[in-house]
């Protein structure tokens, strides 16, 4: 792993003279030059609409721009977590690494043909920092409360001051364009409102402007957009041969309203790519393909899913101090983690396609991940003796374990309705807990009702314990700023405001530290302790995560090379894809 | 008569604010809200949230919040969608329209199939044949269409398979998903309507299969009432034909009740097919609202319900009307 320093100076010491191609590198395909076929069409799916033309328009995961694979400033690619600069030529970093300066790549081209300029990546910070716009990108212009300001230094130039030295503000600088000469004039002429009110599914296809490998030419609601080359891409993006990308002249995305209908879809030869969402989709195409219904290549348990999921137990209960000390009690939620039979859910619940989790960092985040933490794997009679420890030595009549007050070690356990892996989960932890004289009532709630408990805050939540899981984060940084420090609302098992622990209070000093160290080798060791505080302190009790899969028709190529498919990294880069005749 | 009418339609406008009122109390007695979800992401700050929620009005009492969007109601705005700042009228048209298709379509079917075996059933009471189409009929009305849609799926992969080894024939003989084909937007207008036609074929038989069971069962009843009584008796002793006797005297009052139940229709038009919307992915009313709840997108729900609950009082008109005009013993004035 590069450090991020080194690649920031290195950067600075391009040449800015003249407009240079991107040129995407063999080692981000698995294909070789000359197998590449250039023309083709390759057929996508998305789970929902995309409804909106609009960058900007806050809340929608699932925006056009996004289908076609948003084109950036800087970008990492997938085989590094070090950022390169894509649309910038190249930018350099001040002595106090507060202030970055980006050259933006010239000879870019928006689908009109209209020069791609500064301007256009200035506008993008300008929407998305204006809160009337409510862009989804708006939290991101900001480190600890203090805005990021962005300024226009000339046509090709911007400039970014940082309010500290900060390892997480990199990635803000991965923006795309947004076209100055058409939503710029809107947003000026009309306000955040008309901005907002641009580029709906009702606007005029031929209107908008794009900066992707593919342009949108034809949306029909609820059922597909169709994508063509867009014809200047080709010139700012070549492979290392020289060859203009993308190589494929069209790319259909499916909207469908299942994962169900999307399998139906891919095994009637209508789409080129599926990821099965479980074991028994993966069995559904393996047999598909040793049928001779579709010829495919199928990737089974590649690696864990992009998300966690955990036990918390709530520190806040003022209403019942026994449980309050007892969920406050390390002791306690060690013993617990004892009684999570990790390699049962693997088996039972996933089929054996899942892999124990031990911390707080997403398993297919490998770089991050550290392997050494503190383990508390199953094993009952290890809970047994921490739970005597603790006072929790002796039996009652209902066979449940009773302090020396006779309070009974009873509690519920709660997670989303309708998500039939967790209620197993749940249900096998709280078997595992009753052999030893925990009484675990398993609950299952509607998901906003659970989330409402979880973000209560005060002294006293509505909650004792729930399982639930979390997604996002970088492969910068991959500790939320939401999460590790004390006082933030997903701070879940403590909402009191304060730090309650010496270890909430080091791993809240280790994740501001490491956030402004940009050495990547010293953040990784602070995160490495963070990691390990955390897995001593049990305050989230992790699980298992689920692993991913995918497949795609044999005349699909150009996808990553071996290693490289992953939840985070995707299975292939789009301008890179290609089909075979 | 016309007074009725009006008097009719005076009554609708309680109905219709109890209607959205109730509707709009109960998506207010869930849980949560619109951003409820995106509070679950790590690097979304809790005051971008409040803010947002203020954007949306949602952080004002309910009440308030249903006064204003019925004030602009009445003005004929279902107010905007959350996830796309649209207003909900650009985002339910295109479902409701697809919904149609597929609606309208299954509705032919069932009348085309149903009215025909409801008749021989009756004409051929307990025959072999009569039993067979009761049990059919019986099969029709317990599976659930969402299922039935699977197995004839399922179905469909079984034949390719078969057709392949048989005929060297790799082809599936109906789309198994969505409404159009990937080159749709390329094709002259009749071919489009043919592909259109192709991809409805099997939903709407599905969504039929339930109606023409019931619908089957029913007039096969009304017609064997009617084949018995005195003036069918009349019409075969004055020598007309076992034809003619059927369909011109004893299936014409064994229908009324489905005539005047046309006006029902109407919400069912606008309804959707239900879960086989999901199951083929049909860009129908169901995905749309299923979608919208989940999100709490409330002013997609509501609209879709504003939409919903005017098509069925007026249909209730409609079929009160139409009750009037094939019944002589009704008289409204």
């Amino acid at each position: 792993m590069k450090r991020i320093l080194v690649a920031l100076s290195t950067v600075a010491l391009l040449s800015m003279a003249s407009a240079q191609p991107f040129v995407w590198p063999s080692a981000w395909t698995s294909a070789d030059a000359s197998e590449v076929v250039m023309g083709g069409t390759f057929r996508d799916y998305a789970i929902s609409d995309p409804r909106t033309f609009n960058p900007f328009v806050s809340a929608e995961q699932n925006q056009v721009v996004d289908l076609a694979d948003a084109t950036t400033l800087i970008t990492q690619g997938p085989d590094s977590d070090e950022f390169i600069p894509y649309m910038a030529e190249s930018f350099e970093v001040s002595e106090d690494g507060l202030t970055v300066t980006i050259n933006v790549r010239q000879g870019m081209k928006w689908s009109d043909g209209e020069d791609i300029t500064a301007d256009d990546f200035y506008l993008t910070y300008l929407a998305e920092t204006d809160p009337e716009v409510g862009s989804n990108g708006y939290d991101s212009w900001f480190i600890a409360g203090a805005p990021i300001v962005g300024e226009l230094v000339d046509d090709y130039t911007l400039r970014f001051v940082f309010p500290t030295t900060d390892r997480t503000a990199l990635p803000v600088l991965a923006i795309s364009p947004a076209p100055d000469h058409i939503l710029g004039e809107i947003y000026r002429s009309g306000g955040a409102e008309a901005l907002k009110a641009a580029w709906g599914t009702d606007a005029d296809i031929s209107e908008t402007v794009w900066a992707t490998a593919f342009v949108p030419v034809e949306y029909l609601e609820g059922q597909r957009v169709v994508f063509e080359r867009n014809p200047y891409f080709g010139e700012w993006n070549v492979d290392e041969q020289g060859t203009a990308l993308p190589y494929m002249d069209r790319y259909v995305v499916q909207t469908v309203e299942s994962t169900d209908a999307a399998l139906n879809l891919y095994l009637a030869g209508e789409l080129d790519a599926y990821s099965p969402a479980n074991l028994d989709e993966v069995g559904v195409v393996n047999q598909a393909i040793n049928n001779g219904d579709i010829d495919a290549t199928l990737l089974p348990n590649v690696a864990p899913v992009a998300s966690s999921q955990f036990i918390v137990f709530n520190w806040n209960k003022a209403s019942d101090p026994f449980l309050q000390s007892t969920f406050r009690n390390v002791k306690f939620r060690q013993a617990m983690s004892h009684l999570v039979d990790r390699e049962a859910i693997v088996e039972l619940v996933y089929g054996g396609s899942a892999s124990p989790m031990w911390s707080n960092v997403y398993q297919v985040n490998e770089f991050w991940v550290n392997d050494d933490v503190p383990k508390f794997p199953f094993d009952p009679e290890r809970a047994a003796a921490l739970l005597a420890e603790i006072g929790f030595g002796e039996t009652n009549a209902n066979g449940i374990l009773v302090d020396g007050d006779g309070n009974e070690l009873s509690f519920t356990l709660a997670t989303n309705a309708g998500n039939s892996q967790r209620e197993q989960l749940v249900q096998i932890f709280a078997d595992a807990a009753r052999e030893v004289g925990v009484e675990v009532n398993v609950e299952a709630i509607d998901f906003n009702l659970l989330v409402d408990q979880l973000l209560s805050s005060g002294d006293d939540r509505p909650f004792d314990a729930i399982l639930i899981g979390l997604t996002g984060g970088s492969r910068v940084w991959p500790f939320g700023v939401n999460v590790i420090p004390c006082g933030t609302n997903l701070h879940m098992w403590n909402t009191s405001g304060s730090c309650l622990s010496a270890q909430e209070t080091l791993a809240e000093e280790l994740y501001f530290k490491g956030r402004q160290t940009l050495d990547t080798d010293e953040a990784l060791q602070i995160g490495y302790d963070i990691q390990s505080t955390l897995a001593t302190l049990q305050a989230q009790v992790y699980t298992v995560s689920p692993l991913s899969h995918y497949s795609w028709l044999s005349t699909v190529g150009g996808e990553h090379p071996d290693g490289l498919i992953n939840d985070q990294l995707g299975s292939r880069q789009l301008p890179l894809t290609f089909k075979r005749d | 008569m016309f007074a009725y009418i009006v008097r009719r339609f005076i009554n609708l406008i309680p109905t219709f604010i109890g209607a959205t009122l109730l509707a709009f109390l109960i998506s207010q007695l869930v849980p949560g809200d619109f951003l409820t979800q995106r509070a679950l992401e790590p690097n979304v700050r809790p005051e971008t949230i409040e803010r947002l929620r203020t954007q949306f009005g949602l952080d004002l009492p309910w009440p308030v919040q249903y006064v204003r969007w019925m004030g602009s109601l009445v003005q004929g705005d279902l107010g905007l969608s959350f996830s796309s700042n649209q207003p909900v009228t650009n985002l339910i048209i295109s479902p409701i329209r697809n919904s149609m298709v597929l609606v309208v379509m299954s509705l032919v079917m069932l009348y085309a199939i149903a009215i025909p075996v409801g008749v021989f059933s009756a004409v051929r009471q307990y025959s072999a044949a009569d039993q067979i189409v009761s049990a059919v009929s019986y099969f029709g009305l317990a599976i659930p269409n969402f299922f039935f849609a699977q197995v004839l799926i399922l179905s469909l992969f079984v034949i390719r398979s078969w057709t392949r080894e048989t005929f060297g024939y790799n082809d599936l003989l109906l789309p198994v998903a969505q409404m159009t084909s990937s080159d749709y937007l390329d094709w002259p207008w009749y071919r489009q309507w043919w592909d259109i036609f192709v991809h409805a074929l099997m939903p709407a038989f599905v969504v039929a299969t339930s109606g023409i069971a019931g619908f089957t069962r029913v007039l096969r009843a009304q017609m064997i009432e009617y084949l018995s009584s005195d003036f069918i008796r009349t019409a075969r002793a004055k020598g007309l034909g076992q034809r003619s006797v059927t369909y011109k005297h004893a299936l014409r009052p064994a229908i009324i009740p489905f005539v005047a139940g046309i006006g029902g229709i109407l919400p069912v038009l606008i309804g959707g097919a239900g879960l086989v919307e999901i199951v083929v992915s049909w860009p129908g009313i169901t995905p749309t609202l299923l979608e919208a709840i989940s999100r709490q997108d409330i002013y997609v729900v509501l609209g879709l319900v504003v939409i919903t609950t005017i098509l069925l009082m007026v249909g209730n008109l409609i079929s009160d009307l139409l009750l009037a005009v094939v019944d002589p013993r009704i008289r409204y004035d």
